[in-house]
C-alpha cells in the first residue's frame, strides 16, 4: 500500500494506459480535466478521479530484492526443437538416488536406538557418524545443485562444491579423532542434555 | 414528390459512401486501429522475438504462492537439515582446530560450560537443537515412504504432514522441557 | 428541413426492420411450438450488488521499461458467471479490453487458461469465484515463467521439454494380427491417471524445483507424460526412455515437494508418476 503513495507510481497509475488511449471514445470521457484549481492540486485530484474499478498498484516483488534472479529469457533453437537430452550417468542419477535413500533409511534405527538405550556402543556410534557425514554431504550437494546451478554461476558452483568436499573430509577426520579420543557423539549429546 | 424520392435515394447512396461515415453515430464497439501493420520476413520476426524475450519479466512465484503444508514442510525439511548439518560441520571443524587455537572442546569442558549457563539459555539451546532434529527425522520418514510409492493421495499428504508437525511439537517440547 | 426529415425517416426505418428479422430467425430456429416449451424466467436480480475486487497482474510488452503492476477491477457477481474465466471475460468485454489472457474451451480440456488464482495454480474455467465478497481475489500468470503479456506466460521451454521425452509410441515389432497393437485390460488400466493430462503446466509451475531449474529439470507435467509412455505395455523403448532421464537434473531435481499433485486441476498425481519413474530406474 505504501507504494501507491510514491509520486512516480502515482503518476503512472493516473495516466490512462496507452492501450486505453487508443479506445478514445471510451477512455477520454472518464477523465475530466477542467477547472484550473483542479490542475493545481493535481495529485490529489487525480487520485480521486481514478475509476474505482480500475485502480492500479505497482507490483511489490521487485527483482532487485531477489537472490539470484532468473536471467533474461533465451531460447536455444526453434520452438520445434526438443531440449537437449543429457548423456546417461547413473552415478549422478539412479545409483546416487538409491545410495542416498539407503543412507537415510540406515539412519533411522541409529537415530531411534539412542533414545531407547541412552547411548550407542563405539562401533554403532562410529557408523552413525559416518552416515551423518555422508548424509550431510549429499544434502548440501543437493542444495548447491539447486540454488547455484552450474549453467548460470559456474564459478560459485565449483567453489561451493570444492569447499563442501574439503569441509566433509575435514569433518570426517575430526569425527574420527572425536570417536577415538573422546566419548562418542551420542554420549556427548546425552551429557550435554543432562548438564 | 418524385424529386423528393430522387433526393432520398441520393441521400441513401451518400450514406453508403465511405466519406460520409463520420456522420454516423460512432458506438463504443467501433474500433480504431492506430497501429500500422506491415509484413516482416520470418528471419526478421525471429529477431524481434529474441529482442522481446530479453525484456520479459519473470512472473512472481515464492511471494505469491499460497502457503501449503506440501511445500512449506519440504522447505522446512531443507532448512532444518541445513541447520543440523551446519551445526555438525561447525562443531567438527572447530573440534579439529581446537588444539591449534587453544580451545577446549572435549566433552568434560563442554559439559562444564553448558552447566554454567542460565536455565533460559539452556532451554533455548535445547529447543534449537530438538525441534529441527525431530522435524527433519519425522519428515524424512515421510519422504522415504514416498520414495517407496506410498502415501501420494492429497488427503494422505496433508494428514501425514500435519501429523509430522504435531509429533515434532510434542517430542520437541518434551525433550526441551522434560528430558 | 427536408434533409433532416429524410434522415430521421431513414433512421426509423432501420430501427423498424430489426425486430422483424429477429422474429423471423426465431421462427426458423425453434422446431417445437412455443406453447410446448417451458422457459425458465431469469433469476430476479437481487437488490444488493455483490461486488468483488479482482487484482490482476499486468505487464505490457509495448512498454518494456515499466514494471509489472497489479490492477484492480470490481465486478458485480450477480451479473457475472460463476467461474473465474467468466469474470476475466467480463472484465475484458466491459471494463478493459487490453486485459490479455489465454482461453479456449471453457471446460477444462484445453489447458489454455492455466493461471495462478488466489495463490494456487489452476484453470480459470474450472475455478469458481469465491462468493465471499469481502476477500479480494488475486490473479497472476503461472509462477516463475517469462511473461509475454499480462496473464500469458511463454510456454516455449515447456513444450520443448515435452518434445524431448518423445511422447509417442516407439515400436519395432509389428502387431501379431497385422492390424493394431493390442493390450490387456490390466495394462490399459496402468495408463489411467496418466493419459488424462492436458499439459496445462499448472503442476510444473507450482514446483519450486522447476522454478529454480527449469532449464534442465523436466518438471512434473513432462515427467508424467514420460511415464505415460514408460508404463505403456505397447512401447518398446522403455530402457532408452529411462536412460534419457538418468542424470542428476532431468528427474532427480524432484524432491517430492508434492505441490504438483496438490494443484493439478484434473486431479492427477504427477508426484506418484515421478516416484514410479524413480523406482523403475532404481530397480532395473
Amino acid at each position: 500500500m505504501a507504494s501507491i503513495m510514491r509520486p512516480g507510481l502515482l503518476r503512472q497509475a493516473c495516466s490512462p494506459a496507452a492501450s486505453q488511449r487508443m479506445l478514445s471514445t471510451f477512455a477520454a470521457s472518464s477523465v475530466k480535466r477542467s477547472s484550473p484549481l483542479a490542475q493545481q492540486i493535481r495529485p490529489a485530484f487525480e487520485r480521486s478521479s481514478i475509476l474505482k474499478s480500475t485502480r492500479v498498484a505497482a507490483f511489490h516483488a521487485t527483482r532487485s530484492q531477489q537472490i539470484l534472479p532468473a536471467p533474461p529469457q533465451r531460447v536455444v533453437g526453434t520452438a520445434n526443437d526438443p531440449t537437449p537430452v543429457p548423456p546417461p550417468s547413473p552415478s549422478h542419477g539412479s545409483y546416487h538416488w538409491s545410495f542416498e535413500r539407503a543412507i537415510s533409511a540406515g539412519l533411522i534405527p541409529l537415530c531411534v536406538a539412542p533414545f531407547a538405550a541412552g547411548s550407542l556402543n563405539p562401533v554403532m556410534d562410529s557408523i552413525l557418524c559416518a552416515l551423518l557425514v555422508v548424509h550431510s554431504h549429499i544434502g548440501f550437494e543437493a542444495c548447491i545443485i539447486d540454488y547455484f546451478p552450474k549453467r548460470r554461476v559456474p564459478l560459485l558452483f565449483n567453489s561451493a562444491n570444492w569447499a563442501l568436499r574439503i569441509g566433509t573430509v575435514l569433518l570426517g577426520l575430526s569425527l574420527y579423532s572425536f570417536e577415538t579420543n573422546d566419548v562418542g557423539i551420542t554420549e556427548l549429546v546425552k551429557r550435554l542434555w543432562a548438564a | 414528390m418524385a424529386s423528393q424520392r430522387i433526393f432520398q435515394l441520393g441521400l441513401r447512396r451518400a450514406a453508403a459512401a465511405p466519406g460520409f461515415t463520420r456522420f454516423q453515430p460512432a458506438g463504443r464497439m467501433v474500433q480504431r486501429r492506430l497501429a500500422a501493420t506491415h509484413n516482416v520476413s520470418s528471419a526478421e520476426g525471429q529477431e524481434i522475438l529474441v529482442k522481446q524475450r530479453l525484456q520479459r519479466p519473470v512472473s512472481p512465484h515464492l511471494t505469491i504462492y499460497r502457503p501449503q503444508i506440501t511445500w512449506y514442510a519440504s522447505s522446512f525439511n531443507r532448512i532444518t537439515g541445513i541447520l543440523l548439518s551446519g551445526g555438525l560441520y561447525i562443531f567438527g571443524l572447530s573440534y579439529l582446530a581446537a588444539p591449534a587455537l587453544g580451545w577446549h572442546l572435549e566433552t568434560p569442558s563442554l559439559v562444564a560450560a553448558v552447566a554454567s549457563w542460565p536455565v533460559a539459555v539452556k532451554i533455548a539451546a535445547k529447543a534449537t537443537a530438538a525441534f529441527p532434529f525431530f522435524f527433519h527425522s519425522i519428515n524424512g520418514i515421510r519422504h522415504l515412504t514416498w520414495d517407496l510409492g506410498i502415501g501420494f493421495k492429497n488427503k494422505t499428504v496433508i494428514q501425514t504432514g500435519w501429523t509430522a508437525v504435531g509429533l515434532t511439537v510434542a517430542l520437541g517440547a518434551y525433550y526441551t522441557f522434560v528430558g | 428541413m427536408a434533409t433532416t426529415r429524410a434522415l430521421a425517416r431513414l433512421a426509423t426505418r432501420q430501427a423498424a426492420v430489426r425486430p422483424a428479422t429477429s422474429v423471423f430467425s426465431r421462427g426458423l430456429a425453434s422446431v417445437v411450438s412455443e406453447s410446448k416449451t417451458s422457459t425458465t424466467p431469469d433469476p430476479a436480480p437481487s437488490k444488493e450488488p455483490k461486488t468483488k475486487t479482482f487484482h490482476i497482474y499486468r505487464w505490457n510488452p509495448d512498454e518494456p521499461s515499466s514494471k509489472p503492476r497489479m490492477q484492480s477491477y470490481t465486478l458485480d457477481l450477480n451479473k457475472t458467471g460463476p467461474m473465474m474465466l467468466d469474470a476475466l471475460i467480463r472484465i475484458k468485454n466491459e471494463t478493459d479490453p487490453t486485459l490479455t489472457f489465454r482461453r479456449s474451451c471453457r471446460e477444462g480440456i484445453c489447458g489454455s487458461c492455466a493461471m495462478n488464482i488466489d495463490g494456487v495454480n489452476t484453470l480459470a474455467c474450472l475455478c469458481r469465484i469465491p462468493t465471499d465478497t469481502t476477500k479480494e481475489s488475486r490473479i497472476y500468470p503461472l509462477p516463475h515463467m517469462y511473461v509475454v503479456k499480462d496473464l500469458v506466460p511463454d510456454m516455449t521451454q515447456f513444450y520443448k521439454q515435452y518434445r524431448s521425452v518423445k511422447p509417442y509410441l516407439q515400436r519395432d515389432t509389428p502387431a501379431p494380427d497385422g492390424r493394431e497393437y493390442r493390450q490387456s485390460k490390466a495394462d490399459r488400466k496402468k495408463l489411467d491417471g496418466l493419459y488424462e493430462c492436458i499439459l496445462c503446466a499448472c503442476c510444473s509451475t507450482s514446483c519450486p524445483s522447476y522454478w529454480w531449474n527449469q532449464e534442465e529439470y523436466l518438471g512434473p507435467a513432462v515427467l508424467l507424460q514420460s511415464y505415460r509412455w514408460i508404463a505403456d505395455s505397447r512401447d518398446e523403448r522403455k530402457p532408452e526412455r529411462l536412460d534419457a532421464l538418468n542424470n542428476s537434473m532431468s528427474v532427480y531435481r524432484c524432491h517430492t515437494i508434492l505441490n504438483c499433485s496438490r494443484t493439478c486441476p484434473k486431479g492427477l498425481n504427477p508426484a506418484l508418476a515421478i516416484a514410479e519413474i524413480k523406482k523403475n530406474m532404481a530397480f532395473t
